[in-house]
């Protein structure tokens, strides 16, 4: 959580139209016969659109909801328009291809519908002078102008030389939303044709002629080297090539390059490698976590992140009984796609092409140039489907260790990883402590909020510098940590405070970044000031969003109202005012918690939990979704992103997590890193609430509630507070109110 | 020079036969994949607890990166590509149909294991399908709509 990060977000979570659509600065390479008005389109003289996808596909819909938007803007079907993964270099120079911050979807579509409306405004100009009528009367449909008044028409292949001629407008008229064909329609994955016969090609699907394949050792110890190597029986192995020590990537190691994979895992078994001694080989994550909770309960001060009122003075002025504190605690967490990390590289004297399912291709890029002194044109990254991204793969690591070895054996060689190196070298989701405080009010009012965030900066930016920790408001201007600085509540006295508190792990942006653990800590604590209150936490989240207003936080305007009319909602269409009912002979109970992702997407969430009577067994029966993220692009994509980060969330809320001991991640596994199965699902219930706001983002946004909704319907259960995560049944069978005080 | 570690070995693949030179104890997922250019088999954790490389070994779903080369010889395997020839197997008609995929990387293997399942049980339950979908890990959390598009593909209404 550095200022370097908040740019990073700020492109990513925004909107940068400026940035993406630059119709002037597209140095034209069109032929007479091809129509190109922009970076991201071209249309043949045989029909064809292409649409250059600058975004990456890691199942979050980037392959369908681009096209749409384009399509419809265009006038095009949209199995009209054939795709092309968009590749650093000078034809997206100043185009944003990194995929991260849920901005796939809303930060492309205005780029994209302006970049359709365009062409088709310039193809129309096109048509109108060919038939010397006017542009207004004649209109675009389905890949053809149409002169209705003669009943003419041209397809836009007849009219793309043509159109290549005509000036591109400055401000294409856009079409009203109340004539969209695609937008805002259900649509299917385009990829699901070839998904289902297993022709999708993912980057460790990739091959190319001559290729090895290579496995690496990297360092146990975090942060520690190669001390010395014995290949001898590696190199014994049949198949194998080369062993080389490699010194980039997440920790170096020692590269096993051979004809097949196989050989590549058993010359790796027979390595014999001596790693560095460093100061690492001591860290424990279990101890690292009780030094956050002692941070939490200091009174050192930390960085100012919100203030209002004087929250301190209302908390010591405060009489016995009208106090109310809380730790919770969230651990660290690995991102466990499916596809493990791989980059296939092809380095020569002097060009290098790399192949990978990244969320960056421009750093792998920039890295290629950097590592080998490469110009910027000589250097190719071809970005394939991602097997699962979550954030895992805005790093590219993998990538350089490939790069570092190609070079070093001189042969294209794709470096793979297995899933205990996946599991294990993460960069991991930081874990934090939050502590939460309320002074309670006079009738049913909270008067004083203080919350204390204790966790690390994310690695990935490299740490702050001493310098830098001087100003006090770094964080503060960050507008981080996410879920604190954007608490939505209108409290009198309001206190949020970070402490960064960092350990040699390194980590980085898990899916919803910030958010899980502090809205984990938020949405819990006022859950447990509602009970303290005896108040319905539900009706109190609306008092204490009242009146509706809009809270202005930076670059941010948070619309309290958008966020009470998701509570309406969800109170009317959950029955919420009614009781759960669990099955027979189970303890059951409904909690609530809510989220607003970065002031554009407001949501709601409630969680139907049972509990076996002696604890042996949690079951979340359904979750219901309530969701206002501006017009919704793809609603069926909705949906499914709803279904997958509410899966997401009950994972690290009901299982996994990664633990440090001895300086190295103990999990190696789906068996020891579960994570949620089929038969563990409750039902999703997404309930869309459009509005006609800006399209807002989806793909993280449901991650963050399910873990204090699901803890919340145990409390109303049981009366078990959980507060560490993962909730599971031993820890609810043993002392639940570790960390409670009442004062 | 032969390899005194390789033997050469007769598959049988979707039909064809394969003859593969190569370690006895190669698991079945890296000769499909790396020797025999199957790569729709994918690879996800190794020890055979995520399903991702899940086959048809004589019309049971099994786990290639558990199967040694040397026991693959004798049995009619069956993998992703050769499920259909036109993409039209019940399960791939209905998993497009119920928009299934996310990523889609774990796709092929639960269309495999779901494919077997119903070949054994025409029409599973939610509970039958539960027992033996949860040995699968899809992280994407695409499961209500893998349960839903076996029901599909179970009722013959695949194509809707």
């Amino acid at each position: 959580m550095n200022v370097q990060r908040r740019t990073f977000l700020k492109v990513s979570a925004g909107a940068g139209f400026g940035l993406a659509f630059r119709l002037h600065a597209f140095a034209t390479q069109q032929t007479a016969a091809n129509f190109e008005p922009n970076a991201y389109i071209r249309i043949d003289s045989d029909n064809t659109v292409t649409l250059w996808v600058t975004r990456s596909e890691m199942g979050q819909g980037v392959r369908t909801n681009l096209p749409a938007a384009l399509a419809e803007e265009l006038e095009v079907d949209l199995d009209q328009v054939k795709l092309q993964q968009a590749m650093p270099g000078s034809r997206f120079k100043g185009i944003r291809l990194r995929t991260s911050g849920s901005g796939s979807s809303s930060a492309t579509f205005m780029s994209l519908r302006r970049a359709g409306a365009a062409a088709r405004a310039m193809l129309i100009s096109a048509a109108a002078a060919n038939w010397n009528v006017e542009p207004s009367s004649c209109t675009a449909r389905s890949g053809a102008v149409i002169h209705a008044a003669t009943g003419r028409h041209l397809r836009y292949g007849e009219l793309a030389a043509a159109a290549a001629k005509q000036p591109v407008p400055e401000n294409p008229p856009l079409k009203n939303p109340r004539q969209f064909r695609l937008i805002g329609k259900p649509l299917k994955r385009t990829d699901a044709p070839q998904i289902v016969r297993g022709t999708a090609t993912y980057g460790l699907d990739v091959r190319v002629p001559g290729m090895l394949i290579a496995v690496m050792e990297r360092a146990p110890f975090m942060g520690e080297g190669v001390a010395g190597f014995d290949p001898t029986k590696a190199l014994a192995v049949p198949g194998v090539r080369h062993v080389v020590a490699i010194k980039s990537g997440i920790f170096g190691g020692v590269a096993v390059a051979a004809d097949n994979t196989w050989a590549a895992l058993k010359g790796r078994d027979a390595l014999h490698i001596e790693w560095l001694p460093g100061p690492n080989r001591n860290f424990d994550s279990q101890e690292f976590i009780r030094k956050l909770e002692a941070e939490a309960s200091a009174e050192t001060p930390g960085y100012p992140i919100r203030r209002d009122g004087d929250a301190g003075s209302a908390l010591a002025n405060a009489s016995p009984g009208q106090t109310l504190h809380a730790l919770y605690e969230y651990p660290f967490q690995a991102h466990a796609p499916v596809e493990t990390m791989n980059c296939v590289a092809d380095v020569r004297p002097d060009s290098c092409e790399l192949w990978l399912a990244s969320q960056t291709p421009e750093t792998a890029h920039q890295s290629a140039m950097r590592m080998l002194g490469l110009p910027p044109e000589a250097i190719k990254v071809h970005t394939t489907l991602l097997g699962g991204g979550f954030g895992r793969r805005l790093f590219v690591d993998y990538a350089e260790e490939a790069i570092e070895l190609s070079k070093a054996i001189g042969k294209p060689v794709k470096l793979m990883w297995t899933r205990a190196d996946d599991t294990r070298h993460g960069f991991f989701h930081p874990a934090s402590v939050e502590k939460l405080s309320a002074v309670l009010g006079e009738g049913g009012t909270v008067s004083a909020w203080i919350h204390r965030s204790v966790g690390s900066d994310l690695s990935m930016f490299g740490l702050p510098s001493p310098d830098e920790r001087k100003d006090q408001q770094r964080y503060a201007k960050d507008e981080s940590p996410w879920g604190a600085f954007d608490t939505p509540y209108n409290f009198r006295h309001l206190k949020i405070d970070y402490v960064p508190v960092n350990s040699p792990v390194p980590t980085g942006s898990w899916r919803a970044v910030d958010y899980p653990s502090r809205v984990f800590g938020r949405e819990s604590f006022l859950d447990e000031v509602a009970h303290a209150l005896s108040k319905d936490p539900l009706q109190l989240r609306i008092d204490l969003l009242a009146p509706g207003d809009v809270l202005t936080l930076g670059e941010q305007e948070i619309d309290r109202g958008r966020m009470i009319r998701v509570l309406q909602a969800s109170r009317s269409r959950s029955g919420w005012d009614t009781p759960f009912a669990a099955p027979a002979g189970r303890l059951g109970g409904r909690g609530l918690a809510v989220n607003i992702y970065h002031a554009d997407s407001y949501m709601a969430q409630i969680a139907e939990v049972s509990v076996a009577r002696d604890y042996s067994d949690i079951r979340v029966h359904r979750i219901l979704c309530f969701f206002d993220c501006g017009l919704p692009i793809n609603p069926a994509g909705l949906d499914g992103q709803v279904e997958s980060g509410i899966t997401w969330g009950l994972s690290a809320t009901l299982h996994g997590k990664i633990d440090i001991r001895e300086g190295r991640a103990v999990q190696q596994n789906y068996r020891d890193f579960a994570v949620m199965r089929l038969g563990q699902m409750p039902a999703i219930e997404t309930h869309i609430i459009p509005t006609e706001n800006p399209p807002g983002g989806f793909g993280e946004h449901p991650v963050p509630p399910v873990a204090p909704a699901v803890a919340n319907a145990i409390f109303a259960a049981t009366g078990k507070r959980m507060r560490r995560l993962p909730i599971t049944p031993e820890r609810l069978q043993s002392s639940m109110s570790r960390t409670e005080e009442r004062t | 020079m032969a390899d005194p570690q390789t033997a050469t070995f007769n598959l049988t693949i979707n039909g064809r036969k394969h003859s593969v030179s190569a370690d006895p104890e190669m698991p079945l997922l890296w000769v499909l994949r790396d020797l025999l250019g199957f790569s729709g088999t994918k690879y996800g954790c190794g020890v055979g607890v995520c399903g991702a490389c899940a086959v048809h070994r004589d019309g049971i779903a099994v786990r290639a990166c558990q199967i040694p080369l040397r026991d693959a010889v004798g049995h009619r395997f069956t993998t992703i590509e050769g499920l259909s020839d036109a993409g039209d197997h019940p399960c791939q008609l209905a998993w497009v149909e119920e928009d299934v995929s996310q990523c889609g990387y774990c796709q092929a293997g639960m269309i495999m294991t779901a494919a077997a399942l119903l070949h054994q049980n025409p029409h599973p339950t939610d509970a039958e399908i539960d027992a033996v979908m949860s040995d699968s890990v899809c992280r994407c959390g695409t499961y209500g709509r893998i349960r839903r598009a076996i029901h599909r593909a179970a009722n013959g209404v695949a194509k809707s």
